[in-house]
């Protein structure tokens, strides 16, 4: 993908895209020039096969499934390097969040990356405990994942330590924190929030 | 009697806390007993959301973060945050909701609530530095940390992005050198003190981890470091708890101790190396302090 040819026309360019992700972000994406500063600072770069800069080149020219398609934006670890350097103050850690948000919301779990699914859990886990207990989290990645003896041996060790509980108490206002997710998903249908 | 203390916080420690970074927890509350710093833990604190709440869905992330300025609005004192990563969601979460009022009504709606978020909300090390001060903090040492040689590693999310957490300098920060020294401590100069360690990628991709942190830890041991100063939770279970893991794959030995903040000046201000959680730390710190007639 990286050197294939694009052409540009008004059929092959998506530029409401580049609005919402804006909206979405409170960042401009049309203000970058393109100086590579945020990709020279990223420290996952060499994970992406997209760098940062090339992913708001593309979407400055209406390329958005190319960059929903690849894995780069999953592989942005929300360092805010690049948002802390860029000489035009694009916020491209924001704009990641923006691009992630629609990703996950155009495909099902049927279709999530292994980073897709611990962040699924790791929402779970709040709406169900309140807290996060690194424990069922880790060990609900390993059943989810089909990678049952991940970390096989640092659990025991992490037990003795005292840095795993087994067991844990919930939140009292359990009611409460449901009562927020509810909400958002209500605002959603009635379409008052992306 | 009990003595008066001299300041006074609401505390979120966060999950981390209550759990993989037990020794942050306990080390902070001992710091501050003996510095007489009041901290009182916010009733029925929620998660923070952390990474995966605003990198899929930043009404959630902004929502929860509004809840727990709420539940801490009924605690007196601004709020003391010790997980690098909570401080920068607490801070984040006012910073958008101040600047965007659709995403403030979307979260009023959320909470079923008017907003209550203007509490201040302080890392430790600004509390310590700027609060307490360091004068301050040099006056309450017993036991001088010198001869320790000190690489501070701040990582991302304690100065970035600039406009955001305001704990000091973005690119060239020295809030934590600042802090260690007036403990008597020394600190090196090296290159990695702001680079990312892998954060969450930890369960979902730890290569990306074994790759990072190990960068970090060659950096420190270059500098001539004794051993790693963090301030948050998930630096630490990366350069800590992932050490041998990352030993192994680069085929370095480092055997460097990883030590939080709080645990290096409690020692200092004399608290009992036995309340401060070295003996859960994977890499032991105790041979090293042994070696400096800090144990």
């Amino acid at each position: 993908m990286k050197n294939s040819k694009m052409t540009l026309s008004a059929e092959t360019m998506n530029l409401d895209f580049v609005k919402k992700v804006e909206k979405l972000s409170d960042s401009s994406v049309r203000r970058c020039f393109q100086c590579g500063k945020c990709s020279a600072g990223c420290p996952m770069r060499t994970f992406m096969e997209h760098p940062p800069n090339r992913i708001v080149r593309l979407l400055q020219l209406g390329q958005y499934e190319r960059v929903l398609a690849g894995r780069s934006i999953w592989y942005c670890a929300s360092c805010e390097t690049c948002s802390t350097r860029c000489p035009n103050k694009v916020d491209l850690a924001a704009i990641m969040d923006a691009l992630r948000k629609c990703s996950w919301d155009a495909q099902g779990h049927s279709k999530e990356s292994l980073v897709q699914l611990a962040n699924r859990l790791f929402l779970d886990n709040i709406r169900t405990y309140g807290r996060q207990y690194e424990m069922r989290l880790a060990a609900a990645f390993n059943l989810h994942s089909g990678k049952l003896l991940k970390d096989f041996m640092l659990g025991p060790k992490l037990l003795t330590k005292g840095k795993l509980k087994m067991f844990h108490q919930k939140n009292k206002n359990l009611a409460e924190i449901e009562k927020i997710f509810r909400r958002i998903e209500e605002l959603r249908k009635k379409g008052e929030a992306p | 009697m009990p003595t008066k203390n001299v300041l006074n916080y609401s505390y979120y420690p966060g999950c981390s806390l209550h759990a993989s970074a037990k020794e942050y927890d306990e080390s902070t509350q001992e710091l501050f007993k003996i510095l007489r710093i009041g901290l009182q833990e916010v009733p029925d604190w929620l998660c923070c959301g952390a990474t995966p709440a605003h990198n899929v869905d930043e009404l959630l992330s902004l929502s929860l973060c509004a809840k727990n300025l709420e539940l801490a609005d009924g605690v007196q004192g601004d709020l003391a945050v010790a997980c690098a990563a909570c401080f920068s969601r607490l801070k984040t979460a006012q910073h958008k909701l101040e600047e965007n009022p659709e995403k403030r009504k979307q979260v009023e709606y959320a909470l079923d609530a008017p907003l209550a978020m203007d509490k201040p909300v302080k890392h430790l090390l600004e509390i310590l530095a700027k609060d307490y001060g360091l004068e301050q903090l040099g006056a309450a040492m017993r036991k001088s940390l010198s001869g320790l040689k000190v690489a501070c590693y701040y990582g991302c999310l304690l100065t970035r992005p600039a406009e955001v957490p305001q704990l000091d300098c973005a690119e060239a920060p020295t809030i934590m050198e600042r802090v260690i020294e007036a403990m008597g401590a020394e600190t090196v100069k090296w290159s990695h003190r702001l680079e990312c360690c892998g954060a969450n990628f930890t369960l979902s991709r730890p290569g990306v981890v074994l790759q990072l942190s190990n960068e970090i830890l060659a950096s420190a041991q270059r500098a001539g470091a004794d051993c790693i100063m963090v301030a948050c939770p998930l630096c630490h279970a990366n350069l800590d708890i992932r050490q041998k893991d990352i030993e192994a794959a680069s085929g370095t030995r480092y055997n460097l101790p990883v030590l939080y903040m709080t645990q290096l000046l409690a020692l200092g201000a004399g608290v009992s190396a036995k309340k401060l959680g070295f003996d859960s730390m994977m890499v032991s710190p105790l041979p090293l302090l042994k070696e400096k007639g800090l144990v």
